[in-house]
């Protein structure tokens, strides 16, 4: 060994990005610089690759534009002209501003508005709960990703983490449905790729021919919206054929009667006129499914993403019960493993703190909130941004530009950079990054903890995110014990460390080790967590039929609290509902915008993270807009044409790609482009309509028009 | 963008990085390997396996080896896939210690 290689320290890192692997990763750290990072070879899932996004993370962290001191704004909202202050400036402007807030018209006119773009119990997804909770601001109910699917996932089975990931190796024959593993999964797409070497066959459904479908042994490709049609039309054929495993349904689910009843009349034909894909292919794919255990089905988050969505999700977690794959190894359904994690949420969020009666909104729709189109008895006046970033995630992008530049509205935002949205801040505080603060990083992809080290200092003068709620806790008189916790305190109060699934671990042993697999999940080569039902449900049992089903939200994504729940009633069993735009179910609509658009997760971004780091654009090349050949001669485009997709909400541009990746009648462009950098983002023509469980989004259920530009 | 495999892994062929890929991008020519750059997904999760540093994501690839992006492109639309871990080539060991590895 030399001397330079003496030199590097090596640290355990947890990637802090809104992706479900949480990969393990090793800091290497060299004069107090953070020179590289690694894989974790020794841990299952990471096995020693991290992805296109994170393999030059330190890049990110040293990047020209990071934000580094505390700014005020000076030019007109939106102009990005600040000026530097200081930290106290910042912060006793920002709690003098809300303390005359809350004197005048309450806490109520002020809202956080933050999500998973950092994923640490600390300085993540509900990391500022406890303070908005104790100021009693209107609760922030976050619902981009997923949430439709925990509400469906949750009152069929409970909160279940299903089949282990790493279960998948034994499974013969694997459904990946809406999801782009390789972009968006990688490490969970090696298992599966390993499985599928070995014989076992994988199947594909998606809307487009994504990355994974490409890598499948058979794509399936519905039209947007319309999952829930195939999944009740498998139903149909796998009950009518008497493929169902009957032992299992009589002594481990609830209301087969009912469902087999419905499932009589969603017939393949039926399904074939919904979906597309042909009767013969549904009845095959049932077939398949059906007679070839053990049989694994991995929910995409995309399944959600249309006004049926999360009622496509009911069916599809149904099916593993009704075929009984939950007996075997690598049998089963997986969506999101963190509900057994043994995270304390009522303590990170402390909704106990929130005042009876505070309003909520949820932050898809802060276009409208914003702009007063959805009336509040207390409008907001001041929002503070965080781990987000609305003006590219958000739907109906345009809105909430008007929004923001309100000139009444005060803005915070803590940012790494000047995001599309931080550039309207009237305040903006510079936050620090994964290497430059203690964490550990909530998974919903995998059954491990995850360990993030404290290794370098943060460039400037960035604060970690729990230090900014920290310092203005202690400015607006908040005297409670949690605000005054270390970051390393937090996370002693924030996991449940003596609870059975903790067994032998402790904060010194993640200190140590880096990650550490629960102990409940035992060993992926023997465990079938439901071989003999025993779901968290109220009967143990997974169930087909809800009775007296209501609407909700899941606690973590909206600050824990339990107010103003959706609350309508739901259908007991699980169906086919259309989707809101489509030319089939809104055939005014598409005289005018005839196509449907997907909009998927770009490869080389995370989100909009990356968006702006100049080898992550050239890698994955400008905004550009998939379409059929049928569609692009229609319309007059050629290939490489910048074109104008537009409906009634706005507009974008991109550059046409001619592809027999996407059907006609549909268009694909992946999201995350900046609009500083880009003209018009994704977004602006997404709904701010909710789906029909877990106030879901609707980005798969918008029509559009396009144009040469 | 891609990542690309250049020659010192000529006459050592060592696969390590074979194991390491999840998208089997690998190509197996008779004396090194390819990497198809329209099956590479970046990952990068190759790059840090290979004994003998053959292996370059293209932003970060010496001027000199230029010439290999168009190699792989090109070489690896004819060899067939390689997806598991082969005995390097015969003195690849004594290549290795050549090349200062």
């Amino acid at each position: 060994m030399n001397q330079i290689v003496d030199e590097i320290q090596t640290f355990h890192g947890g990637c802090p990005h809104d992706c479900p692997d949480t990969c393990s990763m090793q800091f290497k750290v060299k004069g107090g610089k953070l020179i590289g990072v690694r894989g974790n070879p020794d841990h299952p899932i990471t096995q020693g690759g991290l992805c296109v996004k994170l393999k030059d993370y330190e890049k990110r962290h040293y990047h020209p534009d990071r934000l580094l001191y505390p700014l005020k704004r000076t030019g007109p909202k939106g102009s990005k002209q600040f000026k530097r202050i200081t930290w106290d400036e910042a912060l006793d402007e920002i709690s003098s501003k809300w303390k005359a807030i809350i004197e005048t018209d309450g806490p109520r006119a002020i809202m956080p508005n933050s999500y998973l773009g950092n994923q640490g119990l600390v300085h993540g997804l509900n990391g500022g709960d406890a303070f908005f909770n104790r100021m009693g601001a209107t609760v922030c109910e976050r619902t981009f990703c997923g949430e439709g699917s925990c509400t469906a996932w949750l009152l069929t089975v409970g909160p279940t983490a299903g089949v282990d990931p790493e279960s998948f190796c034994h499974s013969k024959y694997i459904v990946i449905w809406a999801c782009n593993s390789v972009s968006t999964n990688l490490h969970h797409w090696r298992i599966i790729s390993e499985a599928q070497k070995n014989g076992t066959k994988v199947v594909v459904v998606d809307s487009y021919a994504s990355k994974t479908a490409k890598e499948a042994d058979w794509h399936i490709a519905p039209k947007p919206g319309t999952d829930g049609a195939l999944a009740m039309a498998m139903m149909n054929v796998i009950i009518s054929e008497g493929l169902q495993d009957q032992d299992y349904i009589d002594n481990y689910t609830v209301g087969y009667a009912e469902l087999a009843e419905r499932a009589k009349t969603r017939t393949p034909e039926w399904a074939e006129e919904i979906t597309g894909i042909p009767a013969e292919d549904i009845r095959k794919f049932a077939r398949e499914y059906a007679t070839t255990p053990p049989a694994a089905i991995r929910l995409g988050v995309a399944l959600e993403r249309s006004y049926g969505g999360s009622q496509a999700i009911r069916a599809v977690t149904c099916l593993p019960a009704l075929i009984g794959a939950w007996r075997h190894v690598g049998g089963g359904a997986l969506q999101f493993p963190v509900w057994e994690h043994p995270y304390k949420f009522d303590v990170i969020s402390r909704p106990d703190l929130i005042p009876e009666g505070t309003p909520v909104v949820n932050n898809l729709q802060i276009g409208r909130v914003l702009t007063g189109e959805i009336q509040l008895e207390t409008p907001i006046q001041s929002m503070m941004v965080w781990n987000t970033n609305p003006i590219t995630q958000a739907p109906e992008t345009d809105k909430i530009i008007k929004g923001l530049e309100r000139e009444d509205l005060f803005l915070v935002v803590a940012e790494h950079f000047i995001s599309d949205t931080a550039a309207y801040a009237d305040i903006l505080l510079p936050a620090a990054m994964g290497a430059e603060m203690e964490d550990m990083i909530l998974s919903w992809g995998h059954l491990y903890l995850t360990y993030n080290t404290k290794c370098i200092e943060p460039p400037g003068e960035a604060k970690p995110n729990n230090e900014i709620f920290r310092q203005l806790a202690k400015r607006m008189g908040y005297e409670d014990e949690n605000f005054k916790w270390s970051d390393s305190e937090c996370l002693e109060n924030y996991v449940d460390w003596n609870s059975p699934t903790c067994e032998g671990i402790d904060l010194a042993y993640m200190r140590e080790h880096g990650f550490a697999r629960l102990k409940a999940f035992g060993n992926k080569d023997v465990r079938a967590r439901h071989a003999k039902g025993e779901f968290p449900t109220p009967t143990g049992k997974c169930h087909f039929l809800v009775e007296g089903a209501k609407n909700f939200v899941a606690g973590p994504f909206r600050q824990m609290y339990e107010g103003f729940q959706p609350g309508e009633d739901l259908d007991s069993l699980p169906d086919y509902l259309a989707s809101r735009e489509t030319p089939d179910t809104n055939p005014e609509l598409a005289v005018k915008y005839p196509l449907n658009i997907i909009s998927p997760k770009s490869h080389g971004f995370l989100n909009s993270c990356y968006a702006n780091v100049a080898e992550k654009i050239k890698g994955q090349g400008e905004q550009f807009v998939l379409i059929n050949e049928l569609d692009a001669m229609a319309r007059g485009v050629k290939e490489g044409d910048p074109v104008r997709v537009f409906n009634d909400r706005g507009a974008f541009y991109g550059i046409a790609r001619i592809s027999e990746d996407v059907n006609s009648g549909i268009i694909v462009a992946t999201l995350g482009y900046w609009r500083q950098l880009n003209n018009g983002t994704v977004n602006c023509i997404s709904s701010a309509e909710f789906g029909d469980m877990g106030h879901s989004t609707t980005f798969s259920d918008n029509l559009v028009e396009v144009s040469l530009a | 963008m891609t990542t690309l495999v250049t020659d010192n892994c000529h006459r050592c062929r060592f696969t390590e990085c074979v194991a390491a890929c999840p998208v089997s991008a690998f190509r197996a020519g008779e004396e090194m390997l390819f990497i198809d750059p329209d099956v590479c997904v970046d990952c990068g999760a190759c790059i840090p396996k290979c004994p003998v540093q053959a292996i370059y994501e293209d932003l970060d690839l010496p001027e000199q080896l230029n010439a290999w992006i168009e190699i792989n492109a090109r070489r690896s639309k004819v060899m067939p896939k390689i997806t598991k871990k082969e005995s390097p080539y015969a003195g690849a060991d004594d290549r290795k210690t050549s090349l200062g590895f």
